[in-house]
């Protein structure tokens, strides 16, 4: 079939389909017999949408992440799948470490403990990835300005950690209280809050 | 010989051309050429490395291109430095066949 044959075709589907549309659309959604308790749906709200439906296929990426793909023919279209929040929908993450900060961090001090720089340096030094991403959290207690800039902190200190023994970093960055993990209303929650978190770039 | 492939890939390339004037329906999901035919969760990709040094997923799928941006569990680009700027690395032509091969 012709490509300008098609084209009328689909010109004289779309203006049937408009038509036969048009009078469903248009019609008073919820119009009771009675017609006095019937609530007033504003047909303002109804439109007709000239479209063509695009329904994607789903393709994992090698780090376990959702893209949208369609294949229309000839050309071919992707985007990544990502929520509402601009949060991708994985199928599994990239974290290799979570460093629980109770143990590598005194209270409100972003220094590594030595006994803990010895496991980071060996945390480093063994792994495959080829970068690293460091990103800081904290639990709920204090500002948030404050928790921003310790989190930082405590994620700059492994970064050094990292560097020292040849890691590539991609990134550091501190999320405050933003991202928690777990509840801030109990202490258990609050403990798991309070983290470094590692993410493993293959 | 090179030539040859060539021919051969633009006959081909036609031929798929002709065959996909046919309408493919809403569900976009397959690859419905006659060569390469698979579903789209199949693809191969490599990385590309945009200029500003950040990872894009490649591929190439024969008739078909696609990329996409590389995005860490946070939603933000990764740019790993594991190739310099505009560089690509990987098998990322392993979706398509040898058919049709890559001949432009």
């Amino acid at each position: 079939m012709t490509h300008a044959l098609r084209a009328v075709l689909g010109a004289a589907v779309l203006a049937v389909l408009a038509a036969l549309g048009g009078i469903a659309l248009t019609a008073p959604v919820a119009a009771g017999t009675d017609g006095a308790n019937a609530p007033v749906i504003s047909t303002q709200n109804t439109r007709t949408v000239k479209g063509e439906r695009y329904i994607p296929g789903i393709w994992v990426d090698p780090d376990g992440c959702e893209h949208w793909v369609m294949d229309d023919g000839v050309e071919g279209y992707m985007s990544p799948h990502v929520d509402r929040k601009g949060i991708p929908v994985c199928r599994r993450g990239n974290t290799c470490g979570v460093l629980n900060s109770d143990q590598y961090f005194a209270t409100d001090s972003y220094r590594i403990h030595s006994a803990g720089r010895a496991k980071l340096e060996e945390f480093f030094r063994s792994s495959t990835a080829t970068a690293f991403i460091i990103a800081g959290h904290t639990d709920s207690r204090a500002s948030d300005s404050y928790n921003m800039r310790l989190s930082f902190n405590r994620a700059t200190s492994v970064a050094k950690v990292a560097r020292a023994t040849g890691a590539r970093i991609a990134d550091v960055r501190g999320y405050g209280e933003r991202m928690p993990a777990a509840t801030n209303s109990t202490v258990e929650g609050m403990a798991k809050n309070r983290r470094v978190e590692i993410i493993c770039i293959r | 010989m090179k030539l040859a492939r060539t021919l051969m890939a633009l006959a081909a390339a036609a031929s798929v051309s002709a065959c996909v004037d046919v309408p493919i329906g809403p569900d976009k999901s397959v690859d419905r050429n006659l060569i390469d035919r698979k579903d789209l969760s199949q693809l191969k990709a490599g990385v590309w490395i945009d200029p500003n040094g950040c990872d894009h997923w490649i591929i190439d799928d024969g008739v078909e291109g696609y990329l996409s941006a590389r995005l860490d569990k946070y939603g933000k680009p990764v740019c790993s430095g594991s190739a310099p700027p505009t560089m690509v690395t990987g098998d990322f032509k392993g979706g398509s066949t040898s058919v049709i091969g890559d001949p432009l």
